[in-house]
């Protein structure tokens, strides 16, 4: 039998910063696998090292040791502009949202595509799609200031889908908005996953939250401690 | 990312900030307008004084001095500058300039400035005696007269008067006219006590209008009169200079007869030659080196706002260093960051320079009125003989297109650097800053 490539492989992951003069470990040799259609969950406190994680394997941060491989590629081995690429292939949600405020919920999700070169067109009718998906066609022209957490959240999410992503990258995704809202988001994040095959990696430290996923793996000061198998 | 997108994105960030983009495009609408109003004055200064001095120009004619470095302006009162020394030329000269190949006939100008009376009114000008005959020939298309007749040898005590002394205030007061007695007052200040020569005579002839400044030939604002007389009343055989008349007027020609003039053993390289289209040349240079300084005054206005880009542009990259965190983090490369900064800086020059130019052509227009209107004159001679001219500014292809280059160009290359840097930043660190 053969198996097939995991979508997201870490080895032997370790990042060390240099917070003033003392070096911080914020990964200490990190194996992690995550197979297409994973809803992975990665638990753990303020300070476990799950974001330099989440950086690592968004290709957003380079580790100081071990290697990220996405979809079978060593992330290390990639220029500047490969990495750039590596990104188009990446849904990131952020608890922050951060989307650019002078532009309106639909420009917000066309965004990536107008970097990824698509025309005019064909990326408005992509993300008036993507905006139907997460229930926001009502709500398209308004900016980001004019739209509640929640709703700020869903065009993150609907921005991340854009071009049709290997997988989301979703940082505390619920943490920024109240619990009603969260559990909606939650719903429509189990939703892509179950019935559109969405791969999602999805940093917590809410054990509820996480409860959601089909895996989840425990961070405590830069280590995996534990893997709460495949539910 | 598709150029037009880039563009519209650039675009979007600027029209968010409208009035600090606003006042950034300012700097160089007053960097660009300075350069257009001052350049543009200062060739439409170039082309009305150099047609002035074409109206009357004969182009084959060699105008010889005494003073071997010479002076700019020859024509003018004996010339101005040239090293000093006791070499004179005199009337006979032409005698021998006459004889050197090329030259068909020269004319010794003797000139003085001398008080003319007529009736009850009196002018200073300058009194120049010259063969009429010679002079005709040389300057047959201007030494023309427009009433009376210029005899060519005239009996002693007739004189020709150029158009702006018969009628020097354009509106009908005749200061004389011909057939009119008036009386030249020349003041010998050679001998001491300084002593005063009176010489009555009559207008024989009215000079046609010649027009513009007439450095190197007849003059509207000059009384002739023969050249014999000219020796008498002033009691010199001295001429101020020769007019030479050439056969050609190829530059080969200019210079062998300059050449044979200069190194004549008669003159002992104690003359200079100049042609009338060395003094456009001169004056040609001097606008030049003009407007260089006067760009380089503007242009300094420009680089101030070229740094006032900078400065703004590198407070809008910290405000949007998380922005550029999330293009980064949403596959945009590097260079496509680059891209829209400088983008940013093409839109601030494109406008700047487009509103520059505009505001300096009307800055130019209107300074070139006021000058105009308010009297800005040239003085020639005392009194009321003056004349007066316009100033059009002139705004060539090559000023209006380096304008709108120099404009973009001084934008984007103070931007490179903001740019550069928010390219350099990094995805997880721009991401993370507050």
């Amino acid at each position: 039998m053969v198996l097939a490539t995991p979508i997201v492989e870490t080895a032997d992951l370790k990042k060390t910063y240099i917070l003033g003069k003392v070096p911080v470990n914020a990964l200490r040799g990190v194996n992690l696998k995550v197979e297409k259609g994973d809803f992975l969950a990665i638990l753990g406190p303020s300070g476990s090292g799950k974001s330099t994680l989440l950086n690592m394997i968004g290709a957003l941060d380079k580790p100081t040791e071990g290697k990220v491989f996405i979809d079978g590629v060593d992330v290390s081995t990639l220029n500047d502009n490969q990495l750039a690429d590596l990104r188009r292939s990446i849904g990131f949600v952020f608890q922050f949202f951060n989307l650019i405020p002078r532009l309106n919920a639909i420009g917000n999700v066309e965004l990536p595509m107008a970097v990824s070169g698509l025309g005019k067109n064909e990326r408005r009718k992509h993300a008036e799609e993507l905006l139907e998906t997460v229930g926001l066609k009502e709500r398209m022209k308004h900016k980001p200031a004019e739209l509640s957490g929640g709703e700020r959240q869903r065009v993150a999410i609907a921005r991340a889908l854009a071009n049709n992503p290997r997988f989301l990258l979703m940082d505390e995704p619920t943490g920024n908005i109240d619990s009603k809202t969260a559990k909606e988001i939650m719903g429509l994040v189990k939703r892509l996953n179950e019935d559109e095959g969405v791969t999602i990696i999805m940093i917590t430290h809410d054990q509820q939250l996480a409860s959601q996923a089909t895996r989840i793996v425990k961070m405590l000061d830069g280590s995996i401690i534990k893997e709460i198998g495949q539910l | 990312m598709k150029v037009g997108d880039v563009f519209s994105y650039a675009f979007g960030a600027i029209r968010l900030r409208k009035l600090r983009a606003g006042l950034t495009t300012l700097g160089v609408v007053i960097g660009i307008a300075a350069i257009v109003a001052l350049l543009s004055i200062s060739q439409g200064l170039q082309v009305t004084i150099t047609d002035q001095l074409k109206s009357g120009f004969a182009t084959d004619t060699l105008i010889v001095s005494p003073g071997s470095g010479g002076g700019i302006f020859s024509g003018v009162g004996g010339g101005v500058g040239g090293s000093g020394s006791d070499f004179s030329l005199v009337v006979t000269d032409t005698q021998i300039i006459n004889e050197i190949e090329d030259v068909v006939t020269s004319a010794a100008v003797i000139q003085e400035a001398c008080y003319v009376q007529s009736g009850d009114r009196t002018v200073k000008l300058n009194v120049v005696g010259v063969d009429f005959d010679i002079y005709s020939e040389i300057y047959g298309s201007t030494f023309v007269a427009e009433s009376g007749e210029i005899v060519p040898n005239p009996d002693n005590g007739t004189v020709v008067v150029g158009k702006r002394i018969s009628d020097p205030w354009e509106n009908g007061t005749i200061f004389c006219n011909v057939d009119d007695v008036v009386e030249i007052v020349w003041t010998n200040t050679t001998v001491r006590p300084p002593e005063n020569k009176t010489y009555a005579v009559t207008v024989a002839a009215v000079l046609e209008e010649i027009g513009g400044l007439s450095l190197t030939g007849p003059s509207d604002f000059a009384v002739y009169i023969p050249i014999s007389q000219a020796q008498s009343l002033f009691g010199t055989d001295e001429c101020d200079r020769i007019v030479v008349k050439i056969a050609n007027e190829d530059d080969a020609t200019i210079k062998a007869v300059s050449e044979a003039i200069e190194e004549n053993d008669a003159f002992s390289g104690q003359v200079s030659v100049r042609s009338s289209t060395a003094v456009l040349n001169t004056i040609s240079s001097v606008f030049s080196t003009i407007e260089l300084f006067l760009a380089g005054i503007a242009a300094i206005s420009l680089l101030v706002a070229g740094v006032g880009i900078m400065n703004i542009m590198i407070v809008s990259l910290m405000e949007r260093t998380r922005e550029i965190g999330i293009l980064k983090a949403l596959g945009m490369k590097s260079r496509t960051v680059l891209t829209i900064f400088i983008s940013e800086a093409v839109i601030i020059g494109l406008l700047g320079a487009t509103f520059g130019i505009g505001l300096g052509w009307v800055l130019a227009n209107v300074a070139a009125t006021i000058f105009t209107g308010g009297g800005f004159a040239v003085a020639t001679g005392q009194g009321a003989v003056s004349g007066a001219f316009a100033i059009t500014p002139v705004l060539t292809p090559t000023l209006l297109m380096g304008a709108f280059g120099f404009g973009i160009a001084v934008s984007v290359i103070f931007a490179i650097y903001p740019a550069w840097r928010a390219s350099k930043l990094k995805p997880v660190e721009a991401l993370r800053y507050e």
